[in-house]
């Protein structure tokens, strides 16, 4: 009897210190990237960076044109991909939940879902910024919203699934029509989850580079508009981390560090919002 | 069976008591298994019946036929006919939303949705009816008020309908049910989640309710059916055993698998 306890007991605390040893090392990595991209990208973080465009080399600047670029790429993004993903996984979740088609559907966009994004930016390249014949901003939004979209559809499908099926039968039982008990019950009730994966889906593409590289590629001076190359955090870190310049190294690190805080800030929103419903 | 305990309970029908609901020959089928046997009885109009029976008898089955929920389910079928007020309800052409403005529904566990309690309550009432902030209003407090919320909710009705306890917001559904007018009520169980105080008080609703609606109740607990209704169903395996005046199934049952449930020799 009190064998059986001390193996048990054994067991139990080599587990835990395989579990905790895995945790550490997860953790380690993670604390390293932070550690080096804040000590690097501290020293470069400026009012200028959030002020002045991309420098040529050998002189200083700044960033603005590059966040400038990948903020109005991304909301574009969410503008066209969230209202699909969303509706997408309405009719997953609750108009085919019993069909074949359904079924297919949700089966290619796993497909999409794990598509290397560099063959998403090829797609796009080929499609848009071939048949328009140059490198654009809106082609960089479209291949964004090509990857966001099967977060979205997955993300929102789970969530409207979430919602018990009492819920459901009950806003039936008063005899209101699906469309209505979808938009006005379930919505609502999977509000936080659908949210949450779309700002999740907002942290995966902010720092997607091969993408970018294909169609928005790159600009060094100012443009507000999308039909011509867009300047972009991602590639902006990508070609100056690549240079021999310090000033671009530097810069590179900064790009970096707000990208990586604009990361975390999301994730901790999505905490947020998650805790603040579950109470 | 069924042929045999049929004229005894039509003869002990007072003859004044209305019709309301009028099974025949109802079969039910989860996919390929069948979970009612060719099924027939009728339910009396403003008065309690409550269905009885051991776990997986089709009692809830039947209740769910009854508004036919079971059709969001795609391999759930219902063969036979359910008159109400002498229509067809299961007659494809018998439009749902009417059927269920009618037939309204309460379940097992509370389903609050997750919204103030006041649009919880309005949610189908805007549906159906075009009304002014000022008879929404009324309504609103007229549906709480006859769910017996209302002195509990009246300064909080903009709260999430989520904050209530349990025994409040099964009376939010039974408000919300009520607040479209329904002739009849589907009661799943509804207290089997509650607290024995929470129970006491749907059951005082439930006698309230008795007067104005046919209720149809479900239960696991013989003394709740005792004590809420006027006519008991005892079901088993799918088919309806016994049906009569409650006092007579409870005291004098004329079917042995009757004697033996409600003695709690199984079930």
């Amino acid at each position: 009897m009190s064998l059986i306890l001390m193996r048990r007991r054994a067991v139990d605390a080599i587990a835990f210190l395989f579990a905790s040893a895995a945790t550490a090392f997860g953790l380690f990595w993670l604390f390293w990237i932070l550690w080096t991209t804040f000590r690097q990208g501290l020293g470069a973080l400026n009012v200028a960076l959030f002020t002045q465009m991309t420098p040529p080399p050998g002189s200083g600047g700044g960033l603005l044109n590059a966040f400038y670029g990948s903020a109005v790429m991304i909301l574009l993004a969410v503008v066209i991909g969230a209202p699909l993903g969303i509706a997408a996984g309405t009719y997953l979740a609750e108009h085919g939940r019993y069909s074949r088609l359904a079924r297919t559907v949700s089966f290619l966009n796993d497909v999409l879902l794990s598509a290397p994004s560099i063959v998403i930016g090829l797609f796009v390249y080929e499609i848009v910024v071939r048949t328009s014949g140059h490198f654009s901003g809106y082609a960089g939004a479209v291949a964004l919203a090509m990857i966001l979209l099967p977060i979205i559809v997955r993300t929102s499908d789970e969530a409207l699934r979430l919602v018990p099926d009492q819920m459901r039968e009950a806003a039936f039982a008063l005899g209101i029509p699906r469309w209505r008990v979808t938009a006005q019950i379930l919505y609502k009730a999977a509000l936080t989850a659908i949210l949450t994966g779309v700002l999740l889906g907002v942290a995966r593409i902010a720092g997607e580079t091969a993408p970018l590289l294909f169609t928005a590629l790159n600009n060094q001076f100012w443009s507000g508009s999308l039909s011509g190359p867009l300047a972009n955090v991602p590639v902006v870190i990508f070609q100056y981390a690549m240079s021999p310049y310090d000033e671009w190294h530097a810069l590179a690190w900064a790009g970096a560090l707000v990208l990586t805080l604009f990361v975390l800030g999301l994730n901790l929103a999505v905490r947020m919002i998650a805790r603040r419903t579950s109470k | 069976m069924i042929e045999l305990i049929e004229p005894l309970t039509r003869s002990e029908q007072r003859t004044d008591a209305q019709v309301k609901i009028e099974v025949r020959d109802l079969d039910f089928f989860y996919g390929t298994t069948q979970a009612l046997k060719n099924v027939s009885l009728s339910v009396p109009a403003h008065a309690v019946t409550a269905i009885i029976g051991p776990s997986g008898c089709g009692k809830s089955t039947l209740l769910r036929t009854l508004n036919r929920i079971y059709e969001i389910y795609p391999d759930q079928r219902a063969d036979g006919e359910i008159l109400i007020d002498g229509e067809d309800i299961l007659d494809r052409r018998f439009p749902l939303s009417d059927l269920r403005r009618r037939v309204g529904m309460v379940f097992q566990k509370p389903t609050p949705f997750a919204t103030s309690i006041r649009n919880n309550v309005a949610f189908a009432l805007s549906y159906y009816e075009r009304l002014s902030k000022a008879e929404m209003t009324d309504r609103v407090e007229d549906a709480l008020r006859q769910a017996a919320l209302w002195d509990e909710v009246k300064d909080k009705l903009g709260a999430s309908a989520l904050s209530l306890s349990g025994g409040q917001q099964q009376r939010l559904c039974i408000a919300r049910t009520l607040a479209v007018k329904p002739d009849v009520i589907l009661l799943d169980e509804p207290t089997s989640a509650l607290d024995p105080i929470s129970t006491a008080r749907i059951e005082e609703l439930i006698h309230e309710l008795r007067e104005r609606f046919t209720i149809v109740i479900v239960t696991h607990n013989m003394q709740q059916a005792a004590r809420v209704s006027q006519r008991t169903a005892f079901f088993h395996l799918g088919e309806l055993i016994e049906l009569g005046d409650t006092a007579q199934i409870f005291t004098n049952p004329r079917v042995p698998r009757t004697q033996d449930y409600i003695t709690g020799r199984y079930g």
